[in-house]
Formats: C-alpha cells, sequence, structure tokens
C-alpha cells in the first residue's frame, strides 16, 4: 500500500471526534480501494506517481500571507491556512439567518445539519473525496435559513504553504427560497498536499452563485471537490477556475433531485509548463424539467496537461431535460496534451441534449488579420487567447469577481509560453 | 509612394506574379481588374506580408523602405492597409478592443499618446456612421455573425479609424447590394484627401462607377498585361477579357 495512504489511514484510525462515526465508514471503503492507477478507466489520463517522492512535515510554522481582498466585493471572509479555520468565528457579525460554526467546535444543533449533508451529497465512489472525509478535522458549516437573502457574498479562503497537507470540509444547507454567494478560494505554495471538498444541499427554490478557484503553483498537489444537490426550482450557477499545480484533479457532482432545477456551470484551465489539470463533472437527472448548461475551456501551453470527463446521465424519470455539455481546448504547444471526454447516458425518451468537445490551435488567419491591423505579435497572441475564454468571463455573475479575475489570468499568458 | 519592381511571389510551390510592375504616386487610385485567378489577392497578400506568399524575386519600395523587409504589423504601422475579400471572424475579441488596440498601435508609431476609451468611441462612432453600421457593431466579436455586407462595411470602417497612407481594397464590392456598395463606394471615396493612395481590386466595372480611377491595368497570368484610363474598365465591362487576346488556360485556381 502506498505509504502516504497508510498514514492517512492511520491518522483516521486515531481520530476521535463527534463526526468518527462517518468517518469510520469512509476510513471502511477507503481500505477496499486500491490506490488509484492509470489501469482505472477515472484515473486513466493522471498519474499519481509523484507521492511517491512526497515528503510532509509537521513544522507548522506560515511563512507566507493567505491572498488579499478580492477588490470592491465587500465579504465576510473565513481564511483557512494549511486546514486549520483561522478566523474567529465568535467576533463575526453575521446578517440574520446566516450560521457559520466551524468542524472543530460545533454546536449540536448545526452537528444536525452536517450529519445530515457530510457524505449525503457527495458520492462515495471519490477516492480523494473519502481521503478527505478522513482527514479533515476542520472545516465549515453554512447554514442559511429558509427565505434569507444574504447579500453579502461568503468567501472562504485556503492556502496550503510548504510541505504542509491541509484538508477541509465545507458543508452547505441553503434553505427553500434563500439565496447566497459563496467563493471558495484555495491557494496552494510549494510542496503542498490539499484536499478540499464541499457539500451543498440547496433546498427548493434556492439560488446558490458559487465559485470555486484553485490557484495553484507548480510543486501544490491538490485535490477538490464540488458536489451540489437541487431540490426543486433551486438554481445553481457555478464558476470554476484551475491552473497552476503540477497535479490537480477537481470532481463535481450536479444532482437534479427535484424538478424544474438549473444549473450552469463553466470551468476555465489555464495550464503552461508541467502542470496537470483533470476535471472529472456528472450532472445526474433524477427528475423531469431539470435544465443543464456545462461550459469548459481551457488553453494548455507547453508541456502541460488536461483531462476532461464530463458525464450527464438522464435517469429514465427525468423527461423534458435539457441538457449541454460543452468542452472547448485551445493547445498552444506540440508538447502540451488534452484528454476530453464528453459522456451522454439517456435513460429518457423526451429530452434535449447536446454535447460536445474540441481541441484546436490559433488559428493564423485570425493572428494575421490581427497584425495586419498594426497589432504586435505578442498583443495578437494575448487577444486571441483571451478572446477565447472572455466568453466564459462574461458569463460571470459578479462583475467585481470577473475584474479580478482578468489581469490575474491574462498573467498566466507568460507561463503559458503565449508570448 | 509605392513602387512594385518585377515581382514574383509563390504559394504553395506555384507561381502566381510573374514579373509584375506597378507604380503608384501619392492622391492615386488604381484599379487592378483581370480573370479569376490572375493573382489579384495574392498581390494584396503579398504587400500586406501573409505568410505562405513566398517572393522569389522583384521588391517592393514603399516611401523609400524596402516593404518586403517588413513584418506584417510594422507594414500596417507604416502605412500599409488591406481590406481583406473574406475578413475573418473572432468570437471573443471585441470589434472594439480590436480598433482600439490597432488605432493606440498607429498612434504609438506617430509618438503620439494613446487614447482614452471615450476619446476612442467619439472616433469610432464617426466611422461607424460614415458606413452605416450600427453601434452595437464594436460590442459584437470581430466579424462575428456579420453579414457579407456588414464584413466589407466593417474594413471600411476600419480603414477610416486607422488612416493609413496606402489602401488596398480586395474585392470591397464583392457580394453587396448597390446600396451596400454605395455605402462602401462613399467611404472610400471620403478618404481620398490627394495624399491617400489606393489600390482597388476587383472583377467588375461597377464599383468604378463609384471610386472612379485614375488608371485601370488589367492583371492576368501574374502580370500587368494592359494599363489605362477609366475608359479600359468600361471596355472590359462591354467585351469581357477575351478581347485582349489572353490566354487564360493555364491559370491556377486559386
Amino acid at each position: 500500500m502506498n505509504q502516504w495512504l497508510q498514514q492517512v489511514i492511520e491518522h483516521g484510525q486515531s481520530c476521535d471526534d463527534w463526526l468518527s462515526p462517518l468517518r469510520a465508514q469512509s476510513l471502511a471503503k477507503l481500505h477496499t480501494m486500491d490506490w488509484p492507477h492509470r489501469r482505472i478507466e477515472r484515473w486513466k489520463y493522471t498519474s499519481l506517481n509523484a507521492f511517491d517522492d512526497l515528503t510532509l512535515n509537521r513544522d507548522t510554522a506560515v511563512k507566507t500571507a493567505p491572498p488579499g481582498a478580492i477588490e470592491g466585493l465587500d465579504s465576510i471572509d473565513l481564511v483557512f491556512i494549511n486546514g486549520i479555520l483561522h478566523t474567529d468565528l465568535k467576533t463575526q457579525v453575521l446578517p440574520k439567518g446566516l450560521r457559520i460554526s466551524g468542524l472543530l467546535e460545533t454546536p449540536k444543533s448545526e452537528q444536525d445539519v452536517a450529519n445530515n449533508i457530510f457524505n449525503k451529497v457527495k458520492p462515495e465512489h471519490h477516492f480523494f473525496g473519502l481521503v478527505n472525509d478522513v482527514l479533515a478535522q476542520d472545516g465549515l458549516i453554512i447554514d442559511i435559513e429558509a427565505n434569507t437573502n444574504i447579500a453579502k457574498p461568503i468567501r472562504v479562503v485556503s492556502m496550503s504553504t510548504d510541505k504542509q497537507g491541509s484538508h477541509q470540509r465545507i458543508l452547505v444547507r441553503v434553505g427553500a427560497n434563500a439565496k447566497v454567494t459563496i467563493i471558495e478560494q484555495e491557494q496552494g505554495d510549494a510542496a503542498s498536499v490539499s484536499t478540499c471538498f464541499a457539500e451543498y444541499d440547496i433546498g427548493k427554490e434556492a439560488y446558490v452563485e458559487h465559485y470555486r478557484f484553485a490557484m495553484q503553483s507548480a510543486e501544490a498537489m491538490y485535490f477538490g471537490g464540488c458536489h451540489f444537490s437541487l431540490q426543486d426550482h433551486a438554481q445553481l450557477n457555478s464558476t470554476l477556475i484551475a491552473y497552476g499545480s503540477a497535479l490537480s484533479r477537481i470532481d463535481v457532482d450536479i444532482v437534479h433531485n427535484g424538478q424544474y432545477t438549473q444549473a450552469k456551470f463553466n470551468t476555465l484551465y489555464l495550464l503552461g509548463q508541467s502542470e496537470h489539470f483533470d476535471l472529472h463533472s456528472t450532472i445526474e437527472h433524477a427528475m423531469p424539467n431539470g435544465t443543464t448548461e456545462e461550459n469548459a475551456r481551457g488553453i494548455i501551453g507547453d508541456k502541460a496537461k488536461a483531462v476532461f470527463n464530463g458525464r450527464i446521465h438522464i435517469h429514465r424519470d427525468a423527461q423534458k431535460t435539457r441538457a449541454e455539455l460543452n468542452n472547448r481546448n485551445l493547445l498552444l504547444s506540440r508538447r502540451g496534451q488534452v484528454n476530453t471526454k464528453p459522456e451522454l447516458e439517456i435513460y429518457a425518451d423526451d429530452v434535449q441534449c447536446a454535447h460536445g468537445a474540441t481541441i484546436a490551435e490559433i488559428e493564423e488567419d485570425a493572428l494575421y488579420y490581427l497584425r495586419s491591423r498594426g497589432i504586435a505579435r505578442a498583443e495578437a497572441l494575448v487577444m486571441l487567447n483571451f478572446g477565447f475564454i472572455q466568453q466564459l468571463i462574461n458569463d460571470i455573475p459578479n462583475k467585481h469577481i470577473a475584474q479580478w479575475l482578468e489581469p490575474k489570468l491574462k498573467s498566466r499568458f507568460v507561463k503559458m509560453q503565449v508570448i | 509612394m509605392l513602387k512594385i519592381n518585377d515581382l514574383h511571389a509563390n504559394v504553395e510551390n506555384i507561381t502566381i506574379l510573374k514579373g509584375l510592375n506597378l507604380e503608384i504616386k501619392p492622391g492615386e487610385v488604381h484599379a487592378i481588374m483581370g480573370p479569376n485567378g490572375a493573382g489579384k489577392s495574392t498581390l494584396g497578400y503579398v504587400l500586406s506580408g501573409r505568410e505562405g506568399y513566398d517572393v522569389s524575386a522583384g521588391n517592393v519600395i514603399f516611401n523609400d523602405e524596402m516593404l518586403l523587409d517588413m513584418d506584417i504589423e510594422e507594414r500596417a504601422k507604416k502605412g500599409v492597409f488591406l481590406a481583406f475579400q473574406y475578413p475573418v471572424e473572432i468570437p471573443g475579441v471585441s470589434n472594439m478592443e480590436f480598433m482600439k488596440e490597432s488605432v493606440n498601435a498607429m498612434r504609438k508609431q506617430h509618438s503620439l499618446e494613446p487614447l482614452t476609451a471615450a476619446e476612442f468611441l467619439k472616433k469610432a462612432k464617426h466611422a461607424c456612421a460614415q458606413v452605416q453600421l450600427p453601434l452595437d457593431f464594436l460590442k459584437r466579436g470581430v466579424n462575428e455573425g456579420f453579414s457579407g455586407g456588414e464584413k466589407k462595411r466593417n474594413e471600411i470602417m476600419q480603414m477610416i479609424l486607422l488612416e493609413p497612407s496606402l489602401c488596398i481594397l480586395d474585392e470591397s464590392d464583392s457580394g453587396l447590394d448597390i446600396d451596400a456598395l454605395q455605402v462602401v463606394a462613399n467611404g472610400v471615396n471620403s478618404q481620398r484627401d490627394g495624399k491617400r493612395s489606393f489600390i482597388v481590386i476587383t472583377h467588375y466595372q461597377r464599383l468604378l462607377d463609384f471610386i472612379e480611377p485614375d488608371y485601370v491595368h488589367i492583371l492576368a497570368n501574374g502580370k500587368i498585361v494592359k494599363s489605362g484610363d477609366a475608359t479600359l474598365a468600361k471596355e472590359i465591362e462591354k467585351q469581357g477579357y477575351a478581347f485582349l487576346g489572353l490566354d487564360t488556360s493555364e491559370e491556377p485556381n486559386i
């Protein structure tokens, strides 16, 4: 057995807190699973060999400052450093209808909320999800009362520093007809390993605007998960941005458990150097009249590698479902690699579905056109690359976030050898 | 301002231009006509620097400089503008952003401060009005979903904004109805100031009813085979290219 996994299991066996009964189930499951290898379909293009050389230390001194604020955004900020919440929840003044508690100190009432979400939204087949079940000592329970509109976005910032393992869990209950924006901003530095899994139980007619930013630096290994359950008339608008990690993977599940649900899910990945990003998304339409619109776009430069596996599964009862899945990739170099696989599995007979995947290069004609108007080649390349992702940036519902992202994304182009 | 000497050019190892000579002085309008495959568009691409067009002999002197030694963008900044026959669609890059970058690249060339967004918008509005393009075309992706006529008008709009010294119009009349043709012609005529020169590449005499040329050249088999004034175009309209007695059988279809 892999040494790192051995440590995870040992840690799990010694863990004793109010979540232990649930963690024990995951531990048992983990015992029965193989360490992911490339003969397993869902790990075919993502190798975990980097774990062989992994050395983490227990020095918890933090050398880097957590990421700063998002300019113009008045948010409720909650900061994790190496998996431990550093924000004092007692001093937070929260709007009416919003309760936030940490997993280390959880009132009984919120424990009940958590017990109903923990591993109830996230499917148990995610290997690193199980690891997170076992290792995430700390995390958040975000509980939004029915009929409340939380105007301030909630921003959960997580930072992993050199040679650290950091693991946290976010459990969110959104009451019926409530409205909330939650930003999960994750930054990994140097040789760290982090897992961050979030489960959202979205009530009837509720609206969730969600962001997951996995902004890593090269040596950081990152495994994330975003899992959503939607009740009748619930709406989800989720944006995922990933870059910078030598080994990263995010698993997303959106389960339409109610009727007339709407999910919009956009992903952007900008990979350069030897970065690796793997997105596995599964959309389950279990009930009728739901809609899903999933768009993933990536630019891959240098020796980077992208993996996309997007699955839409329409169950027998999910009549009148409308679902679209599209993955587009711009491959900038000969050494880069993209493996993309959209999957549609349909058991209902009255649905509208479409899926597609493309891998393209920069169009020489477009480059010539821009240059023929006096725009320098490097500048024209930035325009064309940014143009490729512009539509998804325009789709971001919060303009402050879009403005904050733009220069961050443009600065990636240097690493991607666009210029 | 422009002197083309014995220009030979190949595309994918097929020789298209076979010794083309042409001299254009400031303020002149030269029409280039000719049958399909004569090399008319190739001339435009070679002058603007498109990759894949190899010059095997000859040279081009533009305002005392060797044009063919310059990069694509450098030629544009020095004042060469090609209005494309088939302008490319670039979704995601807005027309506005594209033109602002472009105008500011020209201004930088002339040591002028870049325009602010507001200053640019004012100029762009004016240019749009001149070619009767609605303002929301500025917000759309470059040529994205534009009709053929809208693309052509967008080219002329760019020409008005960039104020080049040499404008090459590559079949700017093709696919236009008579109203759109007039709009394009008016846009071009508004830029005739006695200093700016034009190469008008066209199949049909029709455009030349609106843009009156100083000279008309017939390009066939990669060479200019006949030159004259505006009456030459009218003759061709009446009789076709056949009256020139050209052997057009070996023309490559490019």
